[in-house]
């Protein structure tokens, strides 16, 4: 059969590996090379080394939206996770309404970035401006702004994973640990937390690359400002690439970088978390 | 599990009534505000649009007209639906063949699409938009083919995962009985995957639908703007960020999308699910 | 084996296939007409197109067409109705598109990179003019040049005439007439006419002395607020500070630096005190207030004071303040014979055109910006509509009716000098953008005046040498 399948490979593949080539692999490559380059356009790229990789930490501003981006994911991940679950855990307990309370929790993931900046823009400097403070006065209500924003969007998707999670417990694990006279913390730590373990590798990777990869949000919501202190990697790499003349090389580099951050995070997550998974 | 007797169970509806009214509140408040001269929009946030504030859909109207708001939701529209479309149907037969035909090439592609999942768009926004610029593909009907290989990576993971299950056996008995490999794909293979077009289609919609920066990075801005690309649109302008088209063109973005959310949430959070175990 | 190399074989297959389509790109300019045809018509059957832009795409095949960049928010739907005007006449496809405030920069580097181009475009004076002058086509044989007052509103390199002054504006502290009176005639004003409101010490004591009073004169504050989102703080760290360079480029007679020394920023410190300190809100709100808001609440009579220029009418018009009310003051700095200075006028919008784009699309250009500066519909939208001041010598019948721009010509009148644009020799964005932030966060008291004056000094330095180094 794998013979009779081969020879239509044409069909089968040659689309998504054409178009896969075109939307990824080349500018892919180009992406690495330019990297080294000087350019203000492809065609004029110069080969200069590592020059690009040098000038990002000739300013402060890459290190800066780099420990920005890694507290926030930090944060975020943690915030996220913890509520998602403690709401997961609560509307699995059978109450009246939890089939509403689950759809309203769920909706903001389908609204865009740039939208839910202006929205979350209008109604936190509107309450900050009780205090004579706006989102924009300093990074740390840049931060907490785009965190709360960060939970209300992403809160409800990972809540409608953690109840599938904890749906798939078999109710009579959970009695036979109270027949067994474990508390409630107990069954929670010995018999839930494992079983949900797979909901949490998804989890935290999905919350994980997230709060990396951050851009519409961020953009919409503070721009950076004020003096780029609330600039996130993705912005950061932006606006060094666009906004600056002789700065493409250097933006390029900053992308190269950032794909290598994400890509060791993504592996030692997984090797972390799916390593736990085993154990039990 | 069954609904049995839960202790607090009218204090946690309660409860959660009131969370769920906080959670809305935010979109509630920009409708209210929809309705405000602009001058009163930043100045008082929370205040009822009444007698002087109000403006009636003077906001919509100027904010359509602005940002030609129609013209974008159908691109969006367009754009959407017709990548999710090939993407499902390229990424399928991909994902097929190289679960079926095990060689150093399918290999490669396998560990390309793992890759493609983790590259941040910024290492290719300048690169993709380039290319895509050198071979005419800024307009709508280009940027499907840079979605599909674009979104090949998680689509082609998800969906090799999915035949990775499926049994050699029905596939064998339809060849036997005279089927050629694409009879058998369509026939036999893409009824039994219906779930996982319905996950992937989801998932994918929901980022293009949002997406901003490829399409403004590659799209031809002058003529084709999606909704995102719109609305950001009117941010700026030396200093005049009008903000009472702002609050309307929100408004008629976010509005179709929960009504739709409200018809097919089952789906919804059904493929989220889907996709979140495999992947 | 076998395997691999089928697969070889298959990938340069591939490989010439994309070849051909990006070869038949760049060959000649019908193939991207030819490949939009298709495109456009059965979009317009199955997804709502935007009607002007598809249109024409059939035409341009024969004769070249225009795409203009345009950097002036404010004129953003005139110049769209100017062109469909021209193409109504003509039959020459005009496209506009306009960059949203402070990405101006940012656009043009993006849409350049494309095949369609624009073929119009701006830059700020000659510090922009150095980054785009590979792109600048010659116009000294041109139409629009051959209208153009004289030679101060050209750019002019080795001979050639890169770029051309479309608009002429002018700023100062706009005043509302009406309320200012009302503060003259009242028994704690220590000045009691518009003439005494002639240098920093009656312009301090007038803005302290309605703030300390603004709920007997009926208003929030002195000066508008001062918008520092970044949409917005142009008018701060652009155009205000203007007049330290102004004054230092003055005495020592020259007309551009690489090295700035910052001989008037005390004299900045007070006017950016006086303006923080005397508003309708704390300095710590101005980060996200935007020019829209401060533009509201001068119209509502909110305000007696708005740093703005001619620009602003038309967000000012058909509010509270009516047309005879409006003024402009010269910004005073407590620079000595400042009572002999008058308003800030200039221009940094000079057209230039791709030199990089086809012949034919060069001379719809130039086309299209002779009949801007002479048709009657042309002057007529730039004049009234846009409410421009223009270099050119066509447009004598055409003064605007604007109330800000006759201020400027009573100032003139007067004999007093105006100060010219020194901020088109500020050595890049970046400068501005981090002078912004200092002086954002001086004002929040997040930050010290120190920052402001390593932004001033050592960041024109930096930035003069980065952008001259390449």
């Amino acid at each position: 059969m794998e013979k009779a399948i081969k020879r239509y490979f044409p069909i089968f593949v040659l689309p998504t590996m054409l178009a896969f080539t075109i939307g990824f692999i080349a500018p892919f490559l180009l992406g690495v090379y330019l990297s080294f380059c000087k350019f203000t356009t492809v065609t004029d790229a110069k080969f200069i080394g590592l020059a690009n990789y040098v000038k990002i930490f000739a300013e402060n501003d890459f290190t800066h939206s780099l420990i920005f981006t890694v507290l926030f994911t930090i944060v975020t991940v943690l915030l996220i996770n913890v509520l998602a679950f403690a709401v997961a855990m609560l509307l699995t307990k059978g109450f009246k309404g939890t089939n509403v309370f689950r759809t309203v929790f769920f909706m903001p993931n389908l609204i865009g970035g740039i939208i839910l900046g202006y929205v979350w823009q209008l109604l936190l400097n509107g309450i900050l401006a009780m205090f004579d403070r706006t989102l924009t006065y300093s990074a740390t209500y840049g931060f907490w702004g785009l965190v709360i924003l960060t939970l209300w969007q992403q809160v409800g998707y990972m809540m409608v994973i953690y109840i599938a999670g904890i749906q798939n417990i078999p109710g009579e694990l959970i009695e036979a640990a109270k027949i067994d006279g474990a508390t409630s913390p107990q069954i929670l730590k010995n018999v839930i937390i494992p079983m949900v373990m797979p909901s949490i590798t998804i989890c935290t990777f999905l919350t994980l690359t997230n709060g990396f990869k951050l851009f519409d949000q961020n953009l919409a919501l503070t721009n950076g400002a004020p003096s780029k202190a609330s600039e996130m990697l993705a912005l950061n790499i932006y606006n060094t690439f666009y906004g600056r003349t002789g700065y493409e090389g250097v933006g390029q580099a900053k992308a190269v970088i950032f794909f290598i951050i994400v890509t060791i995070i993504a592996m030692v997550q997984n090797r972390l978390t799916t390593s736990k998974e085993v154990q039990q | 599990m069954d609904k049995k007797k839960c202790k607090h169970g009218t204090l946690l509806t309660v409860i959660f009534t009131i969370i769920s009214v906080l959670y809305v509140y935010p979109i509630i408040l920009v409708v209210l505000n929809s309705f405000k001269k602009k001058a009163y929009i930043s100045k008082a946030p929370f205040a009822l649009p009444t007698g002087k504030t109000f403006v009636g859909i003077e906001n919509y109207i100027r904010g359509i007209e602005k940002t030609g708001l129609i013209a974008a939701f159908g691109w969006t529209l367009f754009i959407t639906v017709l990548s999710v479309a090939v993407i499902i149907l390229c990424c399928s037969m991909t994902a097929w063949y190289i679960v079926r035909v095990k060689n150093v090439a399918t290999k490669i592609i396998y560990t390309a699409c793992l890759i493609a999942m983790v590259v941040p768009f910024q290492m290719e926004m300048y690169t993709l938009s380039k290319i895509a610029n050198m071979l005419h593909m800024d307009n709508p009907w280009g940027i499907i083919i840079i979605y599909l290989g674009f979104g090949a990576g998680l689509a082609v993971f998800m969906f090799t995962g999915f035949v990775k299950s499926i049994p050699l056996e029905i596939e064998e008995a339809a060849m036997i009985d005279g089927c050629t490999p694409i009879q058998t794909f369509f026939q036999v293979v893409m009824p039994i995957m219906k779930p996982t077009c319905i996950t992937v289609a989801i998932l994918q919609a929901m980022w293009i639908w949002n997406d901003y920066l490829l399409p403004s990075l590659v799209l031809d801005t002058k003529k084709y703007k999606t909704l995102s690309i719109a609305i950001q649109y009117l941010k700026g302008g030396y200093g005049s960020v009008d903000m009472g088209a702002m609050m309307g063109v929100l408004v008629i973005s976010i509005i179709p999308i929960i009504i739709f959310y409200l018809a097919c949430q089952k789906y919804i959070i059904e493929g989220v699910v889907a996709g979140a175990v495999k992947g | 084996m076998r395997n691999v190399k089928r697969w070889l074989a298959l990938s340069m297959v591939a490989a010439m296939a994309a070849g051909t389509l990006a070869g038949c790109g760049g060959s000649s300019s019908a193939a991207p007409a030819k490949s939009d045809a298709p495109a456009s018509s059965a979009a317009e059957a199955s997804a709502p197109a935007e009607s002007e832009a598809e249109a024409p795409a059939d035409t341009s095949a024969e004769g070249g067409k225009v795409y203009y960049l345009n950097f002036k928010p404010e004129q953003a739907d005139q110049w769209v109705e100017l062109a469909a005007k021209y193409t109504e006449e003509t039959g020459v496809q005009v496209d506009v598109q306009t960059a949203a405030s402070g990405t101006y920069e940012s656009t043009l580097k993006a849409e350049m990179a494309k095949t369609e181009a624009p073929t119009m475009f701006q830059v700020n004076g000659p510090v922009g003019l150095a980054s785009w002058k590979d792109y600048c086509y010659d116009m000294s044989g041109s139409k629009v040049y051959g209208d153009l007052a004289s030679d101060d509103y050209a750019l002019i390199e080795d001979g050639k005439v890169e770029g051309i002054a479309y608009v002429i504006e002018t700023y100062g502290i706009i005043y509302n007439k009406k309320i200012l009176n009302d503060y003259f005639s009242k028994d704690y004003a220590t000045i009691k006419s518009i003439d005494e409101l002639n240098n920093f010490a009656a312009l301090k004591t007038v803005a302290e002395e309605i703030q300390a009073n603004k709920d007997d004169l009926g208003v929030e504050g002195a000066f508008t607020s001062a918008g520092m989102d970044s949409s917005s703080d142009w008018r701060f760290k652009t155009h205000l500070a203007n007049l330290p360079i102004y004054y230092e480029y003055k005495d020592k007679g020259i007309g551009s630096t690489d090295a700035i020394e910052g001989t008037y920023l005390d004299n900045y410190k007070n006017i950016w005190d006086l303006y923080i300190n005397n508003a309708t809100c704390e300095p710590s709100m101005i980060s996200s207030k935007t020019g829209e808001d401060a533009a509201s609440e001068f119209a509502l009579g909110e305000a007696v004071f708005y740093q703005n220029g001619t620009w602003a009418y038309n967000d000012i018009k058909d509010n509270e303040v009516a047309d005879e009310d409006l003024g402009m003051l010269p910004i005073y700095i407590g620079a000595t014979g400042e009572e002999n200075q008058g308003l800030c006028t200039g221009s940094e919008n000079y057209w230039c055109v791709n030199s990089k784009a086809d012949p034919a699309d060069i001379q719809a250009t130039l086309d299209f910006m002779a009949w801007v500066v002479e048709s009657d519909a042309g002057r007529e939208t730039l004049a009234n509509e846009m409410g421009f001041v223009t270099p050119f010598t066509t447009f004598d019948e055409y003064l605007p009716a604007n109330p800000l721009v006759q201020a400027n010509a009573e100032y003139t009148k007067a004999g007093k000098t105006a100060v010219s644009w020194n901020f088109t020799t500020m050595p890049s964005e970046e400068w501005k953008n981090k002078l912004g932030s200092a002086l954002l966060e001086y004002a929040q008291g997040t930050g010290n005046w120190d920052a402001v004056k390593t932004a001033f000094v050592d960041g024109w330095a930096t930035e003069y040498a980065a952008a001259n180094a390449q």
